[in-house]
Order: structure tokens, then sequence, then C-alpha cells
């Protein structure tokens, strides 16, 4: 399953991770629908972008309200903003304490398998999981990534003209009072985070590092990191 | 007549129709946004192979379609 994961050839694929910090979700997702082009245009490679967002559900193309549990006046309480967007899923949490990679990726590169580039983010995370001592599983017809019943990391992709947006939120220590507010994936799912299962506290900066660490063995990728408004300059 | 069949999307059993982004009579042009699909948590859009008008929709919305299925015609 990997190897397709690598393309072609067996040489390292040049890619680049643009460290966000904490970010709102809109100009976030601007800069992710920016990148998208750049890629399809083959102006820049494969770019990784790590963000924390403030607190936001989104809802996917076949999502509905209906499984946000919640009305206006709390979303307003809580400062929770909702958007809906173009990537696979039902409804979704984003917030502090969540680890959000959003990996802009030319699948033409990696096989061509939108399944495949799928199950590669499920096992980057359950991959990182195992080295920090959490045991985690994809559950069939579940995408998304498991320990037990409950859920720790939720996928979503959209992809156009063989480009991918949006990616995977795994939860590190995240607000659990904002999960309960919605149907995640359209289900009275129960989320987890990483917090719950160790008793290490892990910074999301290290989360986030084993997470590129084990996408460059799956995708064949060699990451440099670089500071986000300069790369931007300098190829945007 | 040309046909806009489901592509080679990889490991992939079937694919739900999410949406026609153009309707049955409307012109298109090649590589515009013509139809976007479902898989595991992932959406995908498909383009116009060709300049035309969009004659028929052979899988409307909330239907699904597996590999080299036809979707569509273009004339």
């Amino acid at each position: 399953m990997t190897t397709s994961l690598h393309g072609s050839t067996e040489q390292e694929i040049a890619a680049v991770h643009l460290p966000l910090g904490r970010a709102e979700y809109r100009a976030t997702h601007e800069l992710q629908l920016r990148l998208h082009a750049l890629r399809s245009q083959g102006v820049i490679p494969d770019t990784i972008l790590s963000v924390e967002h403030d607190p936001v559900f989104t809802i996917g193309r076949r999502g509905s309200r209906t499984n946000l549990l919640v009305g206006k006046d709390t979303l307003e309480r809580e400062g929770i903003a909702v958007y809906e967007v173009e990537r696979g899923g039902d409804i979704t949490y984003h917030g502090p304490g969540q680890v959000v990679l959003y990996p802009i990726v030319d699948l033409r590169d990696h096989g061509k398998d939108i399944a495949g580039y799928v199950r590669g983010l499920e096992q980057a995370v359950i991959g990182v999981l195992a080295r920090l001592g959490v045991e985690a599983d994809r559950r069939p017809g579940l995408p998304g990534v498991w320990v037990k019943e409950r859920k720790i990391a939720a996928i979503g992709v959209h992809v156009r003209k063989w480009v991918t947006l949006h990616g995977l939120a795994l939860n590190v220590r995240a607000n659990r009072e904002h999960f309960a507010m919605i149907n995640p994936c359209g289900m009275k799912i129960e989320a987890v985070s990483l917090d719950d299962l160790v008793d290490r506290r892990y910074s999301l900066a290290e989360v986030i590092s084993n997470l590129l660490e084990a996408m460059e063995t799956l995708f064949g990728w060699r990451v440099v990191e670089e500071e986000p408004e300069r790369f931007l300059k300098e190829r945007g | 007549m040309p046909d806009v069949r489901l592509p080679d999307l990889g490991e992939v059993d079937e694919v739900t129709v999410v949406e026609w982004l153009k309707k049955e009579g409307e012109t298109v042009a090649h590589g515009e946004d013509l139809v976007e699909v479902e898989t595991e948590k992932t959406t995908f859009v498909i383009e116009a192979p060709q300049d035309g008008r969009l004659v028929q929709i052979l899988k409307p919305q909330g239907e699904k379609a597996r590999f080299d299925d036809l979707l569509a015609r273009i004339d």
C-alpha cells in the first residue's frame, strides 16, 4: 500500500512544511486555496500547512446543520464560527489543543489513488500514536482514526485537478464540551484526546514533527520547514 | 457522442454523486468543473473532457458509480 504513494520513482519528493501556529479558519482556508492553485500550476512542491485553529465547526459537502446541536446564542457565547466547506464528510470541530495538517499534494506524483492517500494519512496518525504508546486503528466504513469506540483523529479531503485540499485533525487536548455540541460525521461519536490516554503532555509542535516524520516515510517526502510569509513572498 | 466516465481514482470501489455543477442543456468548456463525487471522506471534482453541450446526465445526484461508469454525455 505505501509503495504506491511514492509515485513512479524511488526518489524522494521535495515537500515544504509551513507552520502557521494558531490561526483563524477562514484565513487558513484562503491560504489553502491559494496554495492549491500554485500546486496545480506546478509553481510550488507538495506543501503541508500545520495549524491550531480558533474554535470552529466546519460542514462538509454532504453534511447537514442538523448535526449541529446548539443554537446561535451558544455559538456566539463560546466564540465558535461555522463554515460550509468543500471537503468530503459531514460536520467536524477544530479548536485549540488539536493538531490540524493540510497537505496540498499533487496525487499524480503519488499513484493517483485517493483511497490510498486517505489511508496514508490515517496510517501516519496510527504510527505516531503507536510510538507515543496508544493503540489506535481504522474502523471499516468510518474514515478517521479510532481508539476503541472513540475517535481521536478526523480525516476530510477535497481533490480538484488531482491536487488535495483539507486533511487531518488529531486531538491532543481538544475541548470536550465543544465536541459534544455536534454529532461528528453525522453520528453519535465520542471524541478522545491524546492527553486522556497517556501520562505525558506532548506539545502540539512535538506531535506535528512526529506526524511529518511518519508522512515522509509514507509519501516518500523529504520535508523542509519554511517560514510561511517568506515562502509566500518568494513563491506565491 | 463523447462520454463522461468515472475516472480511475485508485483503490476505490464506488463513489456517490454529490452534485452536478452543470445542468442538462448547458454548454461546458474543456476543463470546466462538471460533477463532484465523494468516497471515503474525499470529494473529487470531475472536469468536462471537451467543449460542448451537456446533453444527458446518466448518474444524477445521490447515485452510486464505479470506475468507467457512464456519468453523462456531451455533444
